[in-house]
């Protein structure tokens, strides 16, 4: 793979010597003390890191759920580290497609309702938003799963349904939150197989995880430790899931 | 705007129909506060349109110069010892009376018997007046007319009849013109029937009433001195603006006509269908007054009961509220939902209210033969009630709602 390619690529995320410190009690946790990252469009990053090390902070920043104490971020060129409450929600909505571990997913709601809910939230009218939610998770291959109900469906399935759900407003980021934590090793790599395909795409992929079978398949591998980054590497040798899918599909036929 | 209503409503309804005992049991209180509200303003209304119906039928603006004060703004003693009205005093006041409409001497029988063929019926009034009573209070002819001036002048043996005697002495509908009744041994001619005016407020006998001219009256019951005492003249002051001026003047008259000295108070009352109004309001701020009491109450417990659902509400949706945060909801957008979600169990404890209602106003209208009333909700009351249901919805939804919308994302999210 060529790197060069990716340079061209304009800056997606450029977080400058970033803090964030809680009060807990009479004890103030600095769970990131200074970091400093930048990421360009269409990147596939895993970021690492045992439990308490702040990852969990930076992923929570880095989707806009919560601003650093101190420093910059700057967001496709929002400065997000200065926004209020409402700012968020609307960046957000229009910037970051989450993906998370436990799904999320609202349980009374239709796959289809559970996919238009950004939608909804961004203002678009019912016929567009109902039209556009179809076409995602035709994506994802659920195409004939919209009527059903989250608890009506398998995990690997609930977890594609919150991909389309995080496809449907087109945003800058895609942020997947351990997302095959939930899962079994096949429906893991299949979930995995889906983000490959959306970076081909030229989709922007952070994927947040303590696996490290999961982070062999990003572009580049940013490690977090004690509220810093330890290492922010180019994975010289990816897993391709998309591969490896074939190999799997190949050996069970040869069986 | 509207797109977000429906979809807070929709939501609102699938929360609510998750939870269907539960929301039933939260909208008790306000289905009690709306109910009270419905039936309140049913009775109010009702009573208000029997009075008015009473009103009319007595005249807005006809005085009745009588020795009995109908608002009993007098002791019962001091009326007791007044001196009678007589007669001659009556003739003298109408022949006097200058700006008014109209002035009729006005006697009364109580409890008579009247007969028709074998017929005997008991509990009649008689009813004694001048030809000119037809324009004061004798109500609408409906078939046939009253008796004339030469009629009245020469004490005619004609009559005009209430509705209840031509019930019960020819049955109901039967047009009792040209038949004829039989009062103390005297056979009158029904000349005219008057049409239905009975109703709350109205005097009991005023259906139940036979219109004979005062001279004939006097042949029947002049043997009863008593009779001569119970006198009294209606006079209708043509207009409501007249009534002052009407009043005025009857009262210089009667002073006269009774030698009373200047600083003799009057020994008669003049006594308006107006004067009845003073009774009604004080019926009315009773009803208003438990009513409101009563509902506040229930509204105040309905409250509380919401309130406190929305929060339970709110502490179990805290992962939704995250979700839905995490998804691009903003702070409104979440106050939105959860005020909607109330004001919705809010409209739902209206229409089961309106259904409960409706069910006892057709019962008691339909089996307690009540006409005052309607057999329905008025629209009006309809209107007020839901739009008063909304409002209780967003009062009580208000403080859960703004819990629910500042939630902060992260922890939102994480709560299981």
């Amino acid at each position: 793979m060529s790197t060069s390619s990716e340079h061209e690529q304009p800056m997606l995320i450029d977080i400058e010597h970033i803090a964030k410190s809680y009060v807990m009690g009479e004890e103030t946790v600095h769970a990131l003390k200074d970091i400093s990252l930048k990421i360009r469009k269409n990147e596939y990053v895993a970021i690492m890191g045992p439990s308490g090390s702040g990852k969990s902070t930076l992923m929570n920043i880095l989707g806009c759920l919560d601003t650093p104490t101190k420093g910059s971020y700057i967001l496709n060129s929002n400065v997000v580290s200065e926004m209020d409450d409402n700012e968020l929600a609307e960046i957000r909505n229009k910037e970051i497609g989450f993906v998370f571990q436990t799904f999320n997913l609202l349980p009374r709601y239709s796959t289809l309702k559970n996919v238009e809910l950004p939608l909804v939230y961004s203002g678009m009218p019912s016929g567009e938003r109902k039209e556009r939610a179809e076409n995602a998770l035709r994506a994802v291959g659920l195409g004939d799963r919209m009527g059903h109900k989250p608890n009506e469906l398998s995990g690997g399935q609930r977890q594609r349904v919150a991909i389309a759900r995080a496809l449907v407003n087109s945003p800058s980021i895609i942020l997947a939150d351990e997302p095959t934590g939930n899962l079994d090793t096949r429906t893991g790599d299949d979930v995995m197989r889906m983000f490959e395909e959306l970076w081909l795409n030229g989709n922007t992929i952070i994927v947040v995880t303590h696996e490290p079978d999961i982070a062999a398949h990003a572009r580049r591998v940013v490690r977090v430790r004690d509220g810093v980054i330890e290492s922010d590497t180019i994975n010289e040798h990816p897993v391709s899931a998309i591969e490896k899918a074939h190999e799997v599909e190949l050996s069970e036929v040869a069986a | 705007m509207w797109s977000q209503i429906l979809e807070g409503i929709k939501i609102a309804i699938s929360a609510i129909r998750s939870n269907k005992l539960r929301s039933g049991l939260t909208s008790l209180g306000v289905v009690i506060g709306i109910a009270f509200v419905i039936f309140m303003g049913w009775f109010l209304q009702g009573l208000d349109f029997a009075f008015e119906q009473a009103i009319s039928t007595l005249g807005t603006d006809v005085l009745y110069i009588d020795k009995w004060d109908w608002a009993g703004r007098k002791s019962w003693r001091e009326t007791m010892n007044r001196p009678d009205i007589t007669l001659r005093q009556c003739e003298e006041l109408t022949s006097r009376m200058q700006s008014a409409e109209a002035a009729s001497i006005l006697a009364r029988k109580w409890n008579a018997t009247v007969k028709s063929g074998s017929d005997n019926y008991t509990g009649i009034t008689v009813v004694g007046a001048n030809s000119v009573y037809a324009d004061i209070a004798a109500g609408v002819i409906k078939t046939g007319r009253f008796f004339s001036p030469v009629e009245d002048m020469y004490s005619s043996n004609v009559c005009v009849v209430g509705y209840d005697v031509v019930k019960n002495f020819f049955g109901e509908g039967t047009d009792p013109v040209g038949k004829e009744l039989k009062i103390k041994g005297v056979t009158f001619t029904i000349i005219g029937k008057i049409e239905k005016q009975g109703s709350m407020f109205a005097p009991p006998w005023i259906d139940n009433q036979i219109i004979i001219p005062i001279k004939s009256f006097l042949n029947i019951y002049s043997g009863s001195n008593k009779m001569m005492k119970n006198i009294s003249v209606a006079i209708k002051a043509g207009g409501e603006e007249n009534v002052e001026n009407a009043k005025m003047e009857a009262v210089g008259h009667m002073r006269q006509i009774r030698k009373l000295q200047p600083n003799q108070e009057n020994d008669f009352a003049v006594n308006e269908s107006q004067a009845f109004r003073d009774n009604i309001a004080n019926l009315r701020l009773g009803v208003w007054a438990v009513g409101i009491g009563l509902t506040a109450l229930s509204f105040l417990v309905g409250i509380i009961g919401i309130m406190n659902i929305m929060f339970v509400s709110v502490t179990e949706r805290t992962k939704e509220i995250g979700i839905r945060k995490a998804l691009g909801a903003r702070r409104r957008s979440i106050l939105f939902q959860f005020l909607v979600e109330a004001s919705s169990l809010c409209f739902l404890g209206a229409i089961i209210a309106f259904v409960l209602c409706s069910v006892v106003m057709f019962a008691v209208v339909r089996f307690g033969e009540v006409t005052f009333l309607t057999p329905y909700i008025p629209p009006n009351l309809l209107i007020i009630a839901t739009v008063v249901s909304i409002v209780v919805g967003v009062l009580a939804g208000m403080i859960p709602a703004m819990r629910a919308s500042k939630l902060d994302p992260v922890e939102a999210l994480r709560y299981e």
